[in-house]
């Protein structure tokens, strides 16, 4: 039996090995392509003050359009992230709710569209709706559907969900590909299911003159992506500048993460997964429970964050497992016929993190918590602890015969 | 089913097992966490098993669950390289800090003082506070 977990654990470390490469190599990201056009270049003149940054900052845009125009400015960069909704609305025509699964893996991992300041108030107004804001009501308010460009040249997949494809652990049938309009739709929902919050996307800063000349401030925050920034001021869909560009530089101890699309200091989630791993051996649960939650909060996407906690504690099973099988205090019949249940569950869950919203993540991980939470009362209850402490001796008594025979064999077998 | 262990007999009610450890494996696959929390109390109260054959057993059966979950999550490209590499280090770290200060703390202390936590953690969670 002890060769059968052999296997199992040089089959997970063979696997661990081979995927490396192959992430290593994965996603080269395509620059962008220069969206100017000649008629463009003539009305709409475009400088910034800063060909690089460090770790975010701030450049100022500044240039010069026709007279009288309100001038938006689109700032996207070339890193690109994936961003997943599900639309499970109910539609108004047809009183059914869609099921529809929309992703792509090609949205800019930092995007920002500055307004004219006049619109702040439009701004503000959509903000007060809270988790209900919508991107296609802001755009059509303020008069910039036109120029929401950058997210909208991503390629959408949609798939078909049904409860049997999730129950199977698919996405569910692949629809057809989507018109332009109908993708620049739906990338108005991603941004919003990307970025979440209004203001991290829609800032109302362009300062305009009478003489047609403007201003605006583009601020990078410290977990912003390195490499190149795009930059186009837009008056409208015909009207705007030439593409220019700039570079953010990351340097130790942040470090970019490819699949969150974001940038981290290295020394937050090592110190918190150390201190998280350590209370949790303390209170005997798994140091998950805590981890995740917090990584959450500090703004990773719950998908990233579920998907490479786990195999982190693959390794400490896996010695935990050893450890008791060297002493024969595994009964393989049981805990393979929970496994086999386990490993069905396991097959269907990671499909389900990425059909749920990070509020409904938390909102579910809150109960499970609470739960959680319960249990951990009722095991410093009198009662409990009374039959704990006699479990515990018979445990220690039987892990010490277990060590003894274990030890007599290995003797009586040289 | 019935499972023998250092000579004795114990009878397992898989209606109870299979279902229950079905849905925790669900669960914690999908939130990213072992399992082993849950795991525990379902063997020890649903099937009625003393602690000694569930010390080990249990995480067996987590392991399954961990394996499948992460090749998965890998499968729909929620694994992230760099992040992995920061966190497999620590993880290793607490696994060799927290067993040495176990010993010198009263664990009954250490799970009042977590359940308060945990708690906290589930209303900010929650968006209570």
């Amino acid at each position: 039996m002890n060769k059968k977990f052999l296997v199992i654990l040089f089959a997970s470390i063979l696997y661990l090995l081979t995927i490396t490469p192959s992430i290593t190599m994965g996603q080269p990201s395509q620059p962008q392509e220069a969206q100017s056009d000649s008629a463009g270049k003539s009305e709409v003149a475009i400088q910034i003050d800063k060909k690089t940054l460090n770790n975010g900052g701030k450049v100022i845009v500044s240039g010069k359009a026709p007279e009288g125009k309100p001038v938006y400015i689109e700032v996207w960069t070339e890193e690109k992230v994936r961003a997943a909704r599900l639309d499970a609305e109910v539609d108004k025509e047809t009183g059914k709710r869609p099921y529809i699964f929309y992703m792509t893996d090609e949205m800019p991992a930092f995007y920002n569209l500055l307004f004219p300041k006049e619109f702040a108030d439009t701004l503000e107004a959509e903000k007060k709706l809270g988790r209900k804001w919508s991107v296609s009501a802001l755009l059509r308010n303020t008069g910039a559907t036109a120029v929401f460009e950058a997210p909208a040249q991503a390629k959408i997949d949609r798939y078909q969900t049904t409860l049997w494809a999730s129950i199977i652990g698919s996405r569910g049938e692949l629809l057809p590909p989507m018109d332009k309009s109908e993708n620049k739709r739906r990338a108005m929902q991603l941004v919003k299911a990307k970025f979440r919050d209004l203001p991290v996307v829609f800032k109302a800063n362009v300062e305009i003159n009478p003489d047609g000349t403007f201003k605006a401030p583009i601020e990078l925050p410290s977990n912003a992506p390195p490499g190149k920034y795009y930059v186009v001021a837009k008056v409208d869909k015909d009207t705007k500048s030439e593409t220019v560009f700039f570079e953010n530089n990351i340097t130790f101890p942040s470090v970019y993460l490819d699949n969150a699309g974001r940038t981290v200091n290295l020394f937050v989630p090592f110190l918190l997964t150390a201190a998280v791993t350590t209370f949790g051996v303390l209170m005997g649960a798994g140091g998950g429970f805590i981890l995740n939650p917090l990584l959450v909060m500090l703004g990773l996407p719950h998908t990233v964050v579920a998907g490479t906690v786990m195999p982190t504690v693959l390794f400490s099973q896996g010695t935990g497992i050893y450890n008791y099988s060297r002493i024969k205090f595994i009964s393989w019949k049981l805990g393979i016929t929970l496994g086999l249940a386990m490993l069905a569950g396991g097959f269907i869950g990671p499909k389900l993190t990425e059909l749920i919203t990070l509020d409904q993540y938390k909102f579910l991980f809150g109960w499970v918590l609470i739960i959680l939470s319960a249990l951990m009362f009722w095991q410093t209850t009198p009662k409990y602890l009374e039959r704990n402490k006699k479990e515990q001796a018979i445990l220690k008594e039987y892990q010490r015969r277990a060590q003894e025979a274990a030890k007599k064999k290995e003797e009586g077998g040289k | 089913m019935k499972v023998e262990f250092w000579g004795q007999e114990f009878k397992v009610n898989l209606f109870i097992g299979i279902p229950g450890a079905f849905l925790i494996a669900i669960a914690s696959s999908m939130f990213g966490f072992g399992g082993g929390p849950f795991m525990v109390p379902l063997m020890a109260v649903g099937l009625r098993l003393p602690m000694y054959v569930i010390v080990g057993s249990s995480l067996l059966a987590i392991f399954f669950n961990t394996l499948m979950g992460s090749f998965r999550h890998y499968g729909f490209g929620n694994f992230d390289l760099i992040f992995f590499l920061i966190m497999f280090p620590a993880a290793i770290l607490g696994g060799y800090i927290g067993p040495k200060i176990a010993k010198r703390l009263n664990p009954v202390i250490v799970k009042r003082v977590a359940c308060v936590g945990l708690l906290i953690l589930a209303f900010q969670l929650l968006g209570v506070f």
